[in-house]
C-alpha cells in the first residue's frame, strides 16, 4: 500500500520541470528516489561497494547534466533514467575488462545485504543474505559477456529486446549468451554447493 | 424403513456380498443390509477395511505416474538412434525449453536426452534454481553507504542543502518558456504562442528589477503629473522648467498655445 502511494505521488515529469528550473528539493527527491537501485546495479558489475559507490557519483553526475535531454512524451523517468545508469555502467565494465588492473572486487561476504520485502525468521534472514553473496561470487566468476547478460536478464529482469537494444548486440547472440551464462552460473554454483539437489 | 423390515445378514452371506458392495452393484435395500452387517460385526468390518486397501494399492500400482520412463526412452533410442540429442545440443536448448519455445519434435528428443543422460539430467533442475537463486538475489539490496547522497549533491548542485536551492525567477521562467514548445507543434496554436511570447516580452519590459508592480505606477504616476503641469502652462502661460525641457519634449499643443501668446 505505502509502494502504491509512493508511486502515485512519484511524478518525474514534474520533478524533471522543477530541476531544470533550479528547484534543489526536487533533484534531491531524484537522488533519494534512485540512489539505491543504481548503487545495487553499479555494485553488481563491479564487486566492490567502494567502486559502486564512486560509480553511483559518476551516473548521478551524467543524469544532472543531461536532465535536458528527458522528453517525457518518449517514456516515463524511471525507464529513461535507469537506461542512461545501465549504459554507464555497462560501459565503466566494458573499461574494466579491458583494463583488468582497474578491477576492484572485494570479499562480498563482508557486505550487509538488506531485505527489500520484510518477514521471515531471523535464521533464513542469515540464510538469504548468504544465499546472496554466493550467487555474487558465482557472477562475478562468468567471463564478462555472459555475465552482463545474466545479470541483465535474470536479476534487471530486462526482456530480450531490451537487452538487444543496451547492448547493441544481434538477438541471437543475447540468447546465446544468456543460455550459456545460465548454464555455467548452474554449474558454478553446484561446485560451490549453492544449487545441489 | 422400520427395524422389522431390516434384513438381516450372517457373516457367510456378508463374504459372498462384499465384492458387488464394494462395486455399489446391489440393490438398495441389500446394500444397506450388508453395511449395518460391517457396523455391527468387528470381523467383517475389518475384513471390508482389507478388502478396500488391497483394492487402492493394485490401482496404484497399475498407474505409472511418470510421462517419460527411462524405460520408454531406452526403448526410443534404440530403436530410433538418428533422433538422439548430444550433450552439446541438449544445453543449447535448455533456456527454450524453460520457456516453452522448443517445438515438439525438438521437445520429446530433449527430454529423452534429459531421462538417459546421467551427466545431463540434474541440469535443468539446477539451472532452475540459479535463477531462483538470482530472484532472490535481487530482493536483496545493499544499503547505501552513508554519506553517498550529501556527495552526489555536493557534486551537482554543490550543495547537500538542497532544499534551500530555490528556483530563480529567470529560470522559472526559461522554463515556462520552454513549456510553450508543447503547443506550438499544434500548427494552429502557433499565433497564440507567438502573443503570449510577445505579451511576456512588453511585461518583462515594464515591471521593476525586483520583479514587482511598484515601479509600474510610479512611472504611470510621473508621466500624468508631468502631463498636468504641461497643460497647466498652456493654460496659465507660465514657462516649462529647465528640468521639463531636458527630460521631456513638448507636446503639439504647448506649440499653438504659444503661437496664441504672441
Amino acid at each position: 500500500m505505502e509502494a502504491l502511494k509512493a508511486v502515485a505521488e512519484f511524478n518525474g515529469a514534474d520533478l524533471v520541470r522543477r530541476c531544470r528550473s533550479g528547484d534543489g528539493g526536487a533533484w534531491e527527491e531524484i537522488v533519494s528516489q534512485f540512489s539505491r537501485r543504481i548503487f545495487n546495479l553499479a555494485y553488481r558489475f563491479t564487486s566492490s561497494v567502494e567502486a559502486a559507490e564512486d560509480l553511483t557519483q559518476e551516473v548521478f553526475i551524467r543524469i544532472y547534466k543531461t536532465l535536458d535531454q528527458y522528453d517525457a512524451k518518449q517514456g516515463d523517468l524511471t525507464n529513461w533514467l535507469m537506461r542512461l545508469a545501465r549504459n554507464l555502467i555497462i560501459d565503466d565494465y566494458r573499461h574494466r575488462q579491458r583494463n583488468p588492473q582497474n578491477s576492484m572486487a572485494d570479499d562480498v561476504e563482508d557486505h550487509t545485504f538488506h531485505l527489500r520485502a520484510v518477514g521471515g525468521s531471523a535464521q533464513k534472514e542469515i540464510e538469504r543474505r548468504e544465499l546472496c553473496a554466493q550467487v555474487q561470487d558465482g557472477i562475478d566468476k562468468l567471463p564478462a559477456d555472459l555475465r552482463t547478460c545474466v545479470i541483465l536478464r535474470d536479476i534487471e529482469e530486462l526482456s530480450y529486446q531490451e537487452i538487444v537494444e543496451t547492448l547493441r548486440i544481434p538477438e541471437g547472440t543475447v540468447k546465446s549468451r544468456i543460455n550459456r551464462g545460465r548454464i555455467e552460473l548452474a554449474k558454478i554454483l553446484r561446485r560451490m554447493r549453492v544449487v545441489n539437489i | 424403513m422400520s427395524y422389522e423390515d431390516e434384513k438381516i445378514l450372517k457373516c457367510s452371506e456378508f463374504e459372498g456380498l462384499l465384492t458387488d458392495y464394494l462395486d455399489k452393484s446391489l440393490e438398495s435395500r441389500t446394500h444397506k443390509a450388508v453395511a449395518a452387517h460391517a457396523l455391527r460385526c468387528p470381523i467383517c468390518h475389518t475384513l471390508l477395511n482389507e478388502v478396500k486397501d488391497a483394492l487402492q494399492l493394485c490401482h496404484e500400482i497399475s498407474a505409472p505416474k511418470a510421462s517419460m520412463t527411462h524405460l520408454e526412452a531406452r526403448i526410443l533410442s534404440m530403436t530410433a538412434p538418428e533422433t538422439a540429442m548430444s550433450c552439446k545440443q541438449f544445453e543449447e536448448y535448455l533456456t527454450d525449453y524453460l520457456d516453452g519455445f522448443l517445438p515438439a519434435t525438438l521437445f520429446h528428443r530433449w527430454e529423452r536426452h534429459a531421462v538417459l543422460c546421467e551427466k545431463c539430467t540434474d541440469l535443468p533442475g539446477e539451472v532452475v534454481r540459479s535463477i531462483a537463486a538470482c530472484y532472490t538475489y535481487k530482493m536483496e539490496e545493499l544499503a547505501i553507504p552513508a554519506g553517498l547522497h550529501s556527495k552526489i549533491l555536493q557534486a551537482t548542485i554543490g550543495t547537500t542543502k538542497a532544499k534551500t536551492v530555490k528556483a530563480s525567477w529567470a529560470s522559472q521562467a526559461a522554463e515556462w518558456m520552454r513549456g510553450l514548445s508543447f503547443p506550438i507543434s499544434v500548427p494552429q496554436l502557433a499565433p497564440v504562442a507567438m502573443m503570449l511570447l510577445f505579451a511576456f516580452l512588453v511585461f518583462s519590459q515594464t515591471v521593476s528589477a525586483d520583479g514587482s508592480f511598484n515601479g509600474v505606477y510610479q512611472k504611470s504616476f510621473e508621466l500624468a503629473e508631468q502631463t498636468y503641469k504641461q497643460s497647466a502652462d498652456a493654460v496659465f502661460g507660465s514657462a516649462p522648467t529647465n528640468e521639463q525641457k531636458s527630460n521631456q519634449e513638448p507636446i503639439q499643443g504647448t506649440f499653438v498655445n504659444e503661437e496664441e501668446n504672441k
